[in-house]
């Protein structure tokens, strides 16, 4: 069985990868998709990070320091709006992010455990992820000196205006260009996870064709099962999406050199985990469709939408409540939601719930096309 | 030894009846005719003993091993040539015929030695690296027939291998038949062209509705149907109405209609040809010849079903 497997397949691939259309569709477009994200994000690269700032607690000293911080980070402008005006131009796109700091703010960091303070951004952790990780040091510092200084006002006074001379001269190193190739790399992934779906579905498609150009009926009328069959394509399938993978992360890594923020093993091993899970796909769509053109049917009504409320084309922050928890039903955005838990530095066995949701699909999906294909009484019952 | 053995074989697809008991002996050697009309069942017996189709009931058995238990075997000494071509019209006509035969376990130079020879067999030998979309008819046929014979099965099983094609590919695929006969092979032909039939097959079965309704060579074939003759008739030309004229003749069994020729089958104990030409020149029509033909395999269908085989 194995030995008529691997004939199947390698002769699969070898006929399938022959016309040079089918190259460009399986791993053209994926670099193409990487190319664009780098077109696009590499003309933003240079620009700041625009910041709205509402200031509640405004007359309270450390409040006014923290924006003081916040304004001399690197590659960070700020305005001073009100709250309507941040969400405004947040959504139209003039303000990059909003740092919102309640009345209270100061208080709160004086005894020593920070509260009434925001982040709001339509673009996705990348883009906040630095700046909230610098504040968060800077804010956890003072912290710190109001709880030594256990509320008593001058200790207090003293340790932070030493703090603060020393503090505002340090510069961050450019943490904002990782953040922007996060970002880079995010969306590149977003849109591999798209080219992997579709060219799992393109092979599910080959296979119903091979149906009806009668040529599956011959394999099956010799010493070839239609399981050995099933198996053949799938490791052929398998074959194509780690190909994929792979060139797509040579590409970002070696050829564009993001830094996608997370190790390459890692990103390989979700993104093959992923691969089982449009593997699973695949078998559904067969199971389903009737003909090659339902397939294809199938394929447009399900993959670009559900990839669009997932989040692989941008950043589900932007999208309304109620579409955001729909992507909780796609196993595209349990990707997405891994990198970002990833990019923000969480362990890989930190993120298991997320892998085993993703399994969770693959398992689901594989045993829907098992109960179809049972009920339809045997794949030999199509002559 | 029986190559074949059909016992109570039955195909159901939900009420109809497809196949029905049918049972037939195929002996190692032979070229066997499977003749019926369109529909008959032909090809759902064929998907049946080639592993394609469940039967509802009944049993297959190929070189004396039943096919549901040893389908390996089965598959190995088999050979199908389906009826709609099945053949991948994006490869070269070497690399179907590699890719099929390799199916079956061929590898490496022996694999190619296959190929070359199938390809050689059925004259695509300079069109090995030619594909199929650029084929005739004939030839996408000939190319379906080397797919099913590279791997040198015992069995050839040929579903209808010359629907739609050029007389010089018929003819051609004719001779392959008895050259791979002649090469020890045992080949079951189904047509629903008599003529092919009668031409190649040492027995034939006669399919109907499902089931076999005569059985045996030609001889005995036309040998049944003694008590018959077969007057065809040419006319000026042919209104349709020529049949409820001749109906009630004595002797008369059936009239059909072919162009402006009328068939009328009638028992050959009444003497009726002067009644049959008098109503017809009663009526007016201008007769251009008349002749009483010898029983064919078509005359025998005719007699056994009523209906023409062409239907
Ligand atoms: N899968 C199927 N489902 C329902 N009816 C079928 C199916 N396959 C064949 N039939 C019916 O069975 C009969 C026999 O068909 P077939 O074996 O193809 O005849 P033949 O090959 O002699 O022309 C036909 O009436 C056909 O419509
Ligand atoms: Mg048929």
């Amino acid at each position: 069985m194995w030995r008529d497997i691997w004939f199947l397949a390698t002769r699969t691939l070898l006929m399938t990868f022959r016309k040079r259309s089918t190259l460009i569709l399986y791993f053209g477009l994926p670099i193409a998709g990487i190319v664009a994200t780098f077109l696009l994000y590499g003309s933003v690269g240079t620009t700041e990070l625009r910041v709205g700032v509402v200031n509640e607690d405004s007359g309270q000293r450390i409040a006014e320091d923290t924006v003081g911080f916040v304004k001399n980070l690197d590659h960070v402008s700020i305005v001073h709006v009100s709250r309507n005006e941040l969400k405004e131009q947040l959504a139209a796109n003039k303000l990059d992010s909003g740092l919102i700091i309640d009345s209270g703010f100061s208080e709160s960091v004086l005894s020593g455990s920070p509260d009434h303070i925001a982040i709001e951004s339509v673009k996705g952790a990348q883009v906040t992820g630095y700046m909230k990780s610098m504040l968060r040091g800077y804010i956890d510092n003072v912290a710190a000196m109001g709880k030594i200084a256990g509320g008593d006002g001058t200790t207090f006074q003293q340790i932070y205006d030493q703090y603060r001379s020393s503090a505002f001269k340090l510069t961050s190193e450019s943490v904002n260009d990782t953040s922007l190739a996060k970002q880079m790399s995010y969306q590149s992934i977003g849109f591999l996870l798209l080219f992997m779906l579709n060219s799992a579905a393109s092979l599910a498609e080959l296979m119903l064709k091979h149906r009806e150009n009668r040529t599956y009926y011959r394999i099956l009328s010799s010493p070839i099962n239609a399981k050995t069959y099933v198996l053949a394509n799938i490791a052929v399938n398998a074959v194509v999406m780690l190909a994929q993978i792979v060139i797509a992360l040579f590409f970002m890594k070696v050829v564009f050199h993001m830094d996608p923020g997370i190790s390459v093993f890692e990103m390989f091993a979700l993104l093959a985990i992923f691969a089982v899970v449009s593997i699973s796909l695949s078998l559904v769509i067969i199971a389903f469709s009737k003909s090659s053109g339902m397939a294809g049917a199938l394929q447009n009504l399900i993959i670009v939408p559900t990839c669009l409320l997932s989040g692989c084309f941008f950043p589900l922050s932007i999208m309304p409540e109620t579409l955001r928890r729909v992507s909780d039903f796609l196993p595209q955005s349990w990707v997405l939601q891994s990198i970002e838990k990833l990019q923000e530095g969480a362990t890989f066995g930190s993120i298991g719930f997320h892998l085993s949701i993703l399994l969770a699909f693959a398992v689901v999906f594989f045993l829907i096309a098992t109960y179809k294909f049972g009920r339809n009484n045997d794949t030999r019952n199509f002559v | 030894m029986n190559i074949l053995d059909i016992r109570g074989l039955t195909k159901k697809f939900g009420d109809f009846v497809a196949v029905d008991n049918m049972s037939l002996t195929i002996r190692e050697g032979e070229i066997f005719g499977f003749l019926g009309a369109n529909g008959a069942g032909k090809s759902t017996t064929i998907n049946m003993i080639s592993s394609l189709l469940r039967p509802t009931s009944g049993e297959i058995r190929i070189l004396e091993k039943d096919i549901a238990k040893q389908s390996r075997f089965a598959k190995t000494n088999l050979g199908i040539v389906p009826q709609d071509l099945a053949i991948y019209e994006d490869m070269t006509a070497y690399e179907n015929v590699s890719f099929f035969a390799g199916l079956y376990g061929l590898r490496g130079d022996k694999l190619k030695e296959r190929a070359e020879e199938a390809l050689e067999f059925v004259g695509l030998s300079d069109k090995a690296k030619s594909f199929p979309k650029n084929f005739s008819g004939g030839m996408k046929r000939r190319l379906n027939i080397a797919c099913a014979i590279a791997h040198k099965p015992k069995l050839i099983i040929m579903d209808e291998p010359t629907v739609g094609i050029d007389p010089q590919s018929r003819n051609y695929i004719l001779t392959s038949v008895r050259k791979l006969n002649e090469s020890g092979c045992t080949i079951i032909y189904t047509s629903h062209y008599m003529e092919e039939v009668e031409e190649i097959c040492s027995r034939i079965a006669i399919v109907d509705h499902g089931k076999i309704i005569a059985e045996g060579t030609k001889e005995q074939l036309k040998s049944t149907i003694t008590d018959v003759k077969d007057i065809r008739i040419e006319l000026k030309s042919v209104q349709g109405t020529e049949g409820e004229l001749l109906k009630p003749v004595p002797g008369v069994r059936t009239v059909l209609q072919e162009e402006n020729v009328i068939r009328v089958h009638s028992d050959a104990a009444v003497d009726n040809l002067n009644r049959i030409l008098k109503q017809l020149m009663d009526a007016g029509k201008e007769i251009r010849s008349v002749e009483e033909q010898e029983p064919n395999l078509e005359t025998v269908f005719l007699t056994l079903t009523g209906r023409n085989l062409r239907d």
